[in-house]
């Protein structure tokens, strides 16, 4: 009886760690869509220039404060993961909040952003580079949307199911999925508007 | 196997530490205002400030990578997600760089 039991637990195991591979695999295939997007950006941006420059319309500070919002919530993520794995249940919720919350002031710093650049007149249908521009940042802004969704939904969902083999493991994709989109954002910061500022 | 140790499968994703996790944050704080400070004050030229800024998101994408997505070759898990990133990475590479190759000389042949 215990044999068997321990031979469901492993392939249980075996399974889950298919599973996360497979999760890895979709965020390996995102990737190449945002590198896409990285090349259609660079390409538009270094030959050629025409239409109104986005130079004249970046603050930094804000761009600033939109990254330390980010590398925030991915640190708080990561204390909500290690609480998930002591199972105290209330600290996890806790601190998926607070990183829903910073998530949210990222996405709304950017959506002011973005505001600001149409009414200066820099829209998205105005040149190439301003819709490869509002279509990379943009994509990625929709992407942390998608997550803080998620961490809501996890918010919601971890006292109704509690912390279990289940949970742990959507949780584990949900910290790539975080992880991955804190990295994206390096580049963008780098290559569009640090590379664009100077 | 004992069911802690079941509880706690990492998938591939390593060990769970704060330590790990704090080292990771501020590093990439630092490295973040390194690459901020070298545009704002730009007192250097343009191909120092772009090697400056480059090098500081490489190396803040390697703190990531080891500290908050725990890539290690320790378990098989591991060294399969190890391999599928850097298949991506060279997939990445023919991307960008094949773009820019391309429509630069392209631009140069239009133009001379």
């Amino acid at each position: 009886m215990h044999g068997e039991a321990m031979v469901i637990d492993t392939h249980k195991h075996n399974a889950d760690t298919t599973d996360v591979f497979g999760f890895w695999l979709y965020i390996m295939s995102d990737c190449i869509l945002f590198g896409c997007l990285f090349a259609t950006f660079l390409v538009l941006h270094s030959t050629g220039m025409q239409g109104p420059a986005l130079k004249n319309h970046l603050n930094l500070y804000d761009v600033l404060m939109e990254t330390f919002f980010l590398l925030a919530s991915n640190f708080t993520f990561c204390l909500a993961l290690l609480n998930m794995n002591q199972s105290k249940l209330l600290k996890v919720q806790w601190w998926l909040l607070i990183t829903f919350l910073l998530g949210a002031g990222f996405i709304t710093m950017e959506v002011n952003e973005f505001i600001h650049l149409a009414i200066a007149g820099y829209r998205w249908d105005i040149s190439a580079q301003a819709s490869s521009f509002f279509t990379l940042v943009g994509t990625h802004g929709l992407h942390v949307s998608i997550g803080l969704l998620w961490i809501l939904l996890m918010i919601i969902q971890l006292p109704i199911m509690k912390i279990t083999q289940t949970t742990k493991r959507r949780m584990t994709y949900l910290g790539l999925f975080w992880n991955f989109l804190d990295i994206v954002w390096i580049f963008v910061f780098t290559i569009v508007y640090l590379m664009e500022a100077i | 196997m004992g069911y802690h140790e079941a509880s706690n499968i990492d998938y591939g994703t390593g060990q769970k530490k704060l330590s790990i996790y704090v080292v990771g944050v501020v590093g990439c704080v630092l490295l973040t205002l390194i690459a901020f400070w070298v545009v704002m004050s730009s007192q250097l030229t343009k191909g120092q400030i772009l090697a400056v800024i480059y090098a500081a998101a490489c190396l803040q994408f390697l703190v990531q990578l080891l500290c908050f997505l725990r890539l290690n070759t320790q378990t098989e898990q591991g060294r399969i997600n190890v391999m599928a990133l850097i298949f991506t990475g060279v997939i990445l590479l023919c991307i960008i760089m094949g773009s820019l190759w391309i429509m630069w000389n392209l631009h140069y042949n239009m133009m001379h």
